[in-house]
């Protein structure tokens, strides 16, 4: 007597087979590009005239750059009891590239949209996350934890657990992928992988070869290895294997080892974590004014926006690195610090695709595509039934050189985008076109930087670390790969030696 | 002589009938679609029937004895047809494939038989009158089946047991016709004894019918669809055999109405009895009403909320005539508010307390299901809990799948509950578990409303009992973002099935 039972689901086939037969025409999509920033980019890149500053305000302390940088910057004056200090963000909405959009059917991220569990060792995020409830106890939210299943692979016509790709795996890949985490495991229990990275990283040659190189020294020639490791690469540093440092792709895996089933994500991504900076910290924020020059004078600086300008005591610099020249006076070109360019897409689906059994995950991974998947913004919801969701789609355009990928981004109008797109999914989802009603498209130019080889033990990032006098450099591209960790890392680095400055170390 | 004759022709053409209704009838019950089953099988059918007379001219000498063995196939065919088919549903992917088959070739056999016969009958009548009998008999036969089909057969033998006994008269004819045509077989022991072989086959068979039919009909809808419609959230399917009503949803069986009092007892008074102050009772999942229809024997009851996500299942068991009948119309009475929501997010944006939750929701077939049985689903229900509350969950069976029900225990327990596991034995469904949390210590009642069919105050706290083979086992708890649950399920489901 075996009743609830799953046995042959014939009568649930039948219903899809005849809709099958009526296969609707392809429906229109509606969208555009959304946030662009490089108009404001080029302004200074072309060193555009400025209107002169209207106001002057003293201030002891001037962050530049609303991401998660200058956030984490102004969270920390702000616990220590500073402040007199403002947070200058030139779009309309801070968060950077953990910014996030929303519509009527949920939240969703433009960008960065997960952390993984922070380990015991990175006390400045467990420190944020217990502030936020996220970490109670040492017990990390159930809800916020990334819901089962996290991860799928669509390989071979259908759908696996996991991304590391299982289905057609021979047992000689199974072996490589074995020694390929052992070797992994050799350089973690070395200690000099870690999150934030400058804790524990010592000068090492892996640096100066890139990680598709130390894949063929160590012998690791299996297929799906190779294009799991280059997607790791592209999918956080925006490059390929072969434009990635070793020590970089190394890092990815090393250092690494959660204590719990994570990573940590939200339906809008960081946004969570940044709408709940900018709530704390909003006092302090100015937003749609763009710091288009940076003056000593004297002891002081006087930071020009259009509308105001500030005399401060110290600089916390934290937009990205390579701006630095366009604006600071007297700054120098950072000239090894590379920049991938991405695309991501927010597409709203009001039908949910035909799954063929396989149960939707939070991250998507198609093998083969130049693109990298997409996330499923409801999938953190506790809704048991979504009938419709927005996916966020991510496209670092590693295969070419960030200038190229530029260029290339701005050459194609939205509608070569969408295509793109839609054609990228239609691999997986056949039926994809009658179930997208509306593509936002966001490109950025200089969205990630890039771990080339030879770059993290370089001399030029070394000076970049150093303050500059009274001015202190605090975007995550310093640490030569931008994710959370870093740039909360590097915010607070310069908040202290700005504090420091105004004598309230 | 004639008369003989005429009325192999009568019974011949009614086992061709009884077998194509038999296709659609099973079709109709297995897939649904009434509709496209029938015209899809009666056009197959026909045209195979074309195809057998198209065939019949290519068959010259020694006619008698191909006629004989073509009768001996259609009652082998025809008459394990039901069999085949149930058999199929059962264990293969490919009853679609086996239907269309199995109609072509009795539809192809079947077509062959009136035109042999009248060319083995020509010599003996004029050709007016022949065709004209002929003719005559097959639509009374016809008639016969289509009006004994759905009086006696399929209620007193059922679909398997009346496809084989009209396989015997197939194989009967076929023997009567070795006597009948004689002079013109000459020696017939093969096919005599190929007629005695036939008939025995099938004669086993319907000994063995019930056998058939039960090793297929496990958990399919075997008996008749009353209802069916298909909603944005699930697959509802009533079905009706004599008195036993069946609830299905998404092919999985949630009730059988001769045993469902069971069911509903065990998950609704070893919790409720127990709190005689108990005024607002919040029912999750349960859109059939039935274990409303427990909670309202309470009259100290005030209010009852219901839960369940989907709109058309509250509606149906409102309205419909023979579902509300079940429930006792418990969902239109005045005490009772049903909302239709996912009970999770339903849950997380509401602050009432309740004295008495009941989590009844579908097994944990997928990880979005799996949800509303995870540690983080319990500490918010937890939260509901009025001061000496109790929640009961319906937690799968702990003796098909164990580690999954000990698991759902422990989920209970990991979100800070005192945990009091029990179960029962439910016929259509097996050893059934339950879980009550508290966070008071709990016992069970020593008190039970009136007019129980199942449950006294004898037998209540033997369900907390667990014999050893449903003891307690390892189980981690079921998580958000690890939701062993679900894999456990599966998995352990997937070996009682083999
Ligand atoms: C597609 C994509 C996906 C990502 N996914 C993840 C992820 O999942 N997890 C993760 O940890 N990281 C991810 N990242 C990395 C992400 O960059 C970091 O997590 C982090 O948000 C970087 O913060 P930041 O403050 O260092 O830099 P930014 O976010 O770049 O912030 C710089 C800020 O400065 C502002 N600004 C620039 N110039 C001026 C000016 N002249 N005046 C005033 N303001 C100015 C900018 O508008 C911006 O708000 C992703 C990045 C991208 C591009």
């Amino acid at each position: 007597m075996i009743s609830r039972r799953q046995f042959v689901a014939a009568p649930a086939l039948i219903g899809p087979a005849l809709i099958g037969l009526s296969r609707k025409t392809d429906r229109p999509v509606t969208g555009g590009f959304v946030n662009d920033s490089f108009p404001l980019g080029h302004r200074l890149r072309d060193r555009a005239a400025f209107p002169k500053p209207a106001q002057q305000l003293r201030v002891p302390i001037v962050i530049v750059g609303g991401g998660m940088a200058g956030l984490s910057a102004a969270w920390h004056l702000d616990k220590r009891g500073f402040h007199d200090f403002v947070l200058l963000e030139m779009e309309q909405q801070a968060g950077g590239n953990s910014r996030w959009g929303e519509n009527e059917i949920s939240r969703f991220p433009w960008a960065a949209h997960y952390v993984p569990v922070p380990a015991k060792g990175d006390s400045l995020a467990r420190e944020l996350f217990e502030e936020l409830g996220v970490l109670r106890d040492g017990k990390w939210d159930e809800r916020v934890l990334c819901f089962d299943p996290q991860e799928r692979l669509f390989i071979n016509g259908r759908w696996q657990e996991g991304i590391e790709p299982e289905d057609g795996a021979t047992p000689k890949d199974r072996a490589q992928y074995r020694r390929f985490m052992e070797k992994i495991g050799e350089f973690r229990s070395t200690g000099q992988f870690t999150v934030p990275m400058e804790n524990r990283a010592k000068a090492s040659p892996l640096d100066r070869m890139s990680m598709a190189d130390w894949l063929v020294q160590q012998g690791f020639g299996s297929a799906p290895l190779g294009w799991y490791v280059n997607y790791a690469c592209r999918d956080d540093y925006g490059a390929l294997a072969k434009d990635t440092s070793a020590w970089a792709g190394i890092q990815y895996f090393a250092s690494r080892e959660p204590e719990e089933k994570g990573p940590l994500t939200w339906p809008e991504g960081n946004g969570w974590i940044a709408a709940r900076l900018i709530d704390k910290l909003k006092r302090y924020l100015r937003t749609g004014g763009m710091v288009y020059g940076v003056v000593r004078s004297g002891n002081t600086i006087r930071v020009l926006t259009e509308r105001t300008e500030y005399v401060a005591d110290a600089l916390i610099w934290a937009a990205p690195t390579f701006l630095a020249s366009y604006v600071i006076e007297g700054a120098p070109r950072a000239e090894g610090f590379q920049y991938s360019p991405w695309l991501t897409a927010n597409l709203t689906l009001d039908r949910i695709p035909d799954q063929k059994n396989a149960e939707p995950a939070w991250d998507n991974v198609i093998y083969d595509s130049p693109a990298l998947g997409y996330v499923n913004a409801t999938h953190m919801s506790l809704a048991t039934h979504v009938d419709r969701t927005v996916w966020t789609f991510y496209w670092s355009l590693a295969e070419y050189r960030p200038e190229e990928g530029r260029r290339l981004l701005l050459a194609r109008d939205w509608n070569y985008w969408k295509e793109a797109i839609l054609n990228d999914l239609a691999r997986a989802h056949p039926d994809i076109r009658q179930c997208v009603a509306h593509i936002d498209i966001m490109r950025i130019g200089h969205a990630m930087a890039r771990p080339s080889p030879g770059f993290l033990f370089s001399e030029e990032r070394g000076r970049w670390l150093k303050p500059a006098g009274n001015m202190f450099f605090a975007n995550s591209d310093l640490s030569g790969f931008s994710i959370f960790e870093e740039a909360q890392y590097r915010g607070v680095e310069a908040a202290r030696g700005a504090l420091r400055v105004v004598g309230r170390a | 002589m004639s008369i003989a004759l005429f009325l192999s022709v009568f019974l011949i053409a009614a086992c061709g009938l009884i077998y194509e209704l038999i296709a659609g009838t099973l079709a109709s019950y297995l897939l649904g679609d009434t509709i496209f089953q029938f015209s899809t099988i009666i056009g197959c059918y026909l045209f195979a029937m074309g195809i057998g007379s198209y065939l019949s001219r290519f068959l010259h000498r020694g006619l008698v004895a191909r006629f004989v063995s073509i009768e001996l196939m259609v009652g082998v065919v025809g008459g394990f047809s039901s069999s085949l088919l149930f058999l199929a549903f059962a264990y293969t992917e490919a009853f679609r494939l086996v239907l269309y088959v199995v109609v072509i070739l009795v539809g192809t056999l079947v077509g062959l038989e009136i035109p042999l016969l009248m060319r083995i009958l020509k010599e003996r009548f004029q050709f007016r009158e022949l065709v004209s009998h002929v003719l005559t008999f097959d639509y009374l036969g016809a008639l016969g089946a289509s009006l004994l089909f759905p009086i006696l057969l399929v209620p007193k033998l059922g679909l398997v047991r009346s496809a084989l006994v009209f396989g015997i008269f197939n194989a009967g004819v076929a023997l009567w016709s070795t006597y009948l045509f004689r002079e013109q077989i000459g020696r017939s022991h093969y096919l005599r004894a190929g007629c005695f072989v036939v008939v025995a086959l099938l004669g086993v068979g319907t000994i063995f019918a019930d056998r058939i039919s039960n090793a297929a009909d496990n958990s399919l809808y075997a008996d008749e669809v009353i209802f069916s419609r298909t909603t944005p959230y699930q697959r509802i399917v009533l079905t009706k055999w004599k008195d036993d009503l069946r609830l299905f949803l998404n092919s999985h069986l949630q009730f059988s109405s001769r045993d469902e009092y069971r069911y509903h007892e065990a998950l609704v008074h070893p919790g409720l009895a127990a709190l005689p102050g108990a005024h607002h009772v919040l029912v999750l999942g349960g859109g059939d009403g039935l274990a409303v229809r427990e909670i309202l024997k309470y009259p100290s009851v005030e209010s009852i909320t219901l839960v369940d996500l989907d709109p058309e299942m509250t509606r149906l068991f409102s309205t419909h005539p023979v579902m509300s009948g079940l429930n006792q119309h418990s969902l239109t009475n005045a005490r009772v508010h049903v909302i239709n929501a996912d009970a999770f997010r339903w849950l997380d944006t509401n602050t009432e307390q309740y004295d008495f939750i009941v989590a009844d929701f579908p097994d944990p077939t997928s990880y979005a299901l799996g949800k509303l049985f995870t540690t983080a689903f319990y500490r918010l229900a937890a939260k509901h809990l009025a001061s000496g509350g109790l929640i009961v969950v319906q937690s799968t069976s702990p003796l098909f799948a164990r580690q999954s029900y000990w698991c759902i225990v422990e989920s209970v327990k990991q979100a800070g509950l005192r945990v009091y596991p029990y179960h029962v034995y439910v016929p259509s469904f097996g050893e059934w578990g339950y879980v009550i949390g508290s966070f008071e210590p709990y016992e069970p009642p020593k008190q039970l409303p009136s007019g129980l069919r199942f449950l006294s105050t004898a037998n209540v706290a033997e369900l907390f009992v667990f014999p050893v083979d449903m003891q307690p086992v390892p189980a981690e708890p079921n998580r958000l973002n690890d939701q062993v649950l679900v894999r456990y399920y599966e998995q352990e489901w997937k070996d009682v099935a083999h």
